[in-house]
């Protein structure tokens, strides 16, 4: 059943024009991104290890920036449309709804990463960082687009809002996104030191840099940024977990 | 006592004392040698790495114990420190106890982050000492790197957005057959 609904998903994600624009649009800020990045003198100057950390952030900024929001309706749609009931009326348990809603999500995270490769191939010429970059961009995006998938859907079984399911993903990507942007410089003291080591984003951007710029390439060597990742997936689950027992299935449609 | 022979005495004290605040000061430096066995000159482009080779002995007949030894980079065009992030993974490196004549290799991969010129000597520190073994400076003549590459990233550039493009016509192509079926 999860696998029905998983392609059920995909098909209703990638067979209409909204969807595929929206790899469109990656794929041009992909490619402006790297041209710019390799014909411009100025920003030419930059260290290629530098400047693929910068492509790096790119790609999975824009990733969770999309995954975020087409998560943020992926399942309210389902309320706000009115084919929740329909749905629940058949023999689909809530966990075969939310997983195969999940697949689908890291689906579109797996084309945005397919649809990177190239840029990260000709981007990483001539630096023997093309295989790392990849494996680790691949590791690192799944980790943290399955914790925000399993936090947004978490909040999309509470609110079954997609307006308020999105204004919520999206601050809570900015409240990540933000900090990771700040130089380490202003992370020395305590509370942002701490934020800085729990946040997402921020561990996935120092793990890139340790990757790219330090050529720590190996997993252990990675593990203090893989492992904060892997709780936050934990953390995710948990969440939705207790929102889908909290989720009552009735009341789906409204009474007017 | 005649004149030359005072003259004789007061040098012989003076020398004397001289000698022995020269051995005092001698005894507060850490019995270290710090031997930098790479090039005096290390010369690259912006991106590259090289390795600072060096060894660390212990001159001494005691055991020293709880050594730090760090590098220190200066840019020598803005007279300024270089803050080591990105230009070497390994701040430090502690070395527990130093027997004896013993030797130990330290070994840096530097990584040239941008151009210019830079003094890069390695420093060894003990609480045994005030005073820090230095080493002898190492120059580094870092040239810049063009990443100029516009004949691989235009074909990818342009041309992933325009197969995404042919792949968005033939999947409503597809779609709007699939729908004038229907009807």
């Amino acid at each position: 059943m999860i696998k029905q609904l998983w392609l059920k998903e995909i098909r209703a994600e990638l067979y209409t024009w909204k969807s595929t624009l929206w790899l469109l649009i990656a794929s041009l800020l992909f490619s402006f991104t790297s041209y710019l990045l390799l014909t411009n003198k100025e920003l030419s100057l930059l260290d290629q290890t530098e400047l693929l950390w910068l492509l790096g952030k790119i790609i999975i900024g824009v990733a969770f920036l999309i995954i975020a929001i087409d998560a943020s309706s992926t399942i309210t749609t389902e309320f706000e449309q009115e084919t929740a009931e329909s749905l629940f009326l058949s023999p689909i348990s809530l966990k075969d709804f939310i997983v195969g809603k999940f697949l689908a999500s890291l689906t579109l995270w797996a084309m945005i990463f397919i649809i990177a490769i190239p840029y990260i191939i000709v981007a990483s010429s001539g630096s023997n960082l093309a295989l790392p970059f990849l494996v680790y961009t691949a590791i690192l995006g799944t980790l943290g687009i399955a914790g925000l998938i399993t936090i947004i859907f978490g909040i999309s079984l509470l609110y079954r809002s997609a307006k308020n399911t999105l204004t919520t993903a999206l601050v809570i990507l900015l409240a990540f996104s933000i900090p990771a942007l700040f130089s380490s410089t202003l992370k020395t003291n305590t509370v942002a030191d701490f934020f800085s080591r729990i946040n997402p984003i921020d561990n996935i951007f120092s793990s890139l840099d340790n990757v790219l710029v330090d050529y720590q390439t190996s997993l252990l060597q990675n593990v203090k940024y893989l492992l904060p990742l892997l709780i936050f997936c934990i953390v995710g689950w948990v969440f939705l977990v207790s929102a889908a027992k909290r989720f009552k299935k009735e009341g789906v449609i409204k009474n007017d | 006592m005649t004149d030359m022979k005072k003259i004789v005495i007061i040098t012989i004290l003076v020398s004397l004392v001289s000698l022995l605040a020269y051995k005092t000061q001698a005894d507060t430096n850490l019995p270290l040698v710090l031997d930098i066995l790479s090039s005096k000159d290390l010369n690259g482009i912006a991106g590259d790495f090289v390795t600072v080779q060096a060894q660390i002995t212990n001159i001494s007949k005691q055991p020293i114990t709880d050594i730090t030894t760090y590098l220190s980079l200066v840019d020598n065009e803005n007279k300024l420190p270089v803050d080591l992030e990105d230009w070497s993974a390994e701040k430090g490196l502690f070395i527990g106890t130093i027997e004896p004549n013993q030797v130990f290799p330290l070994n840096w991969k530097i990584h040239f982050v941008k151009a210019g010129i830079y003094s890069l000597v390695i420093v060894a520190t003990s609480p045994a000492s005030e005073t820090p073994q230095v080493s002898r400076i190492t120059h580094f003549k870092v040239s810049p790197k063009h990443n100029l590459n516009p004949a691989k990233v235009l074909p990818v550039a342009l041309g992933v957005p325009i197969i995404l493009l042919f792949i968005m016509g033939a999947i409503n192509y597809r779609r709007q057959r699939e729908e004038d079926r229907q009807i």
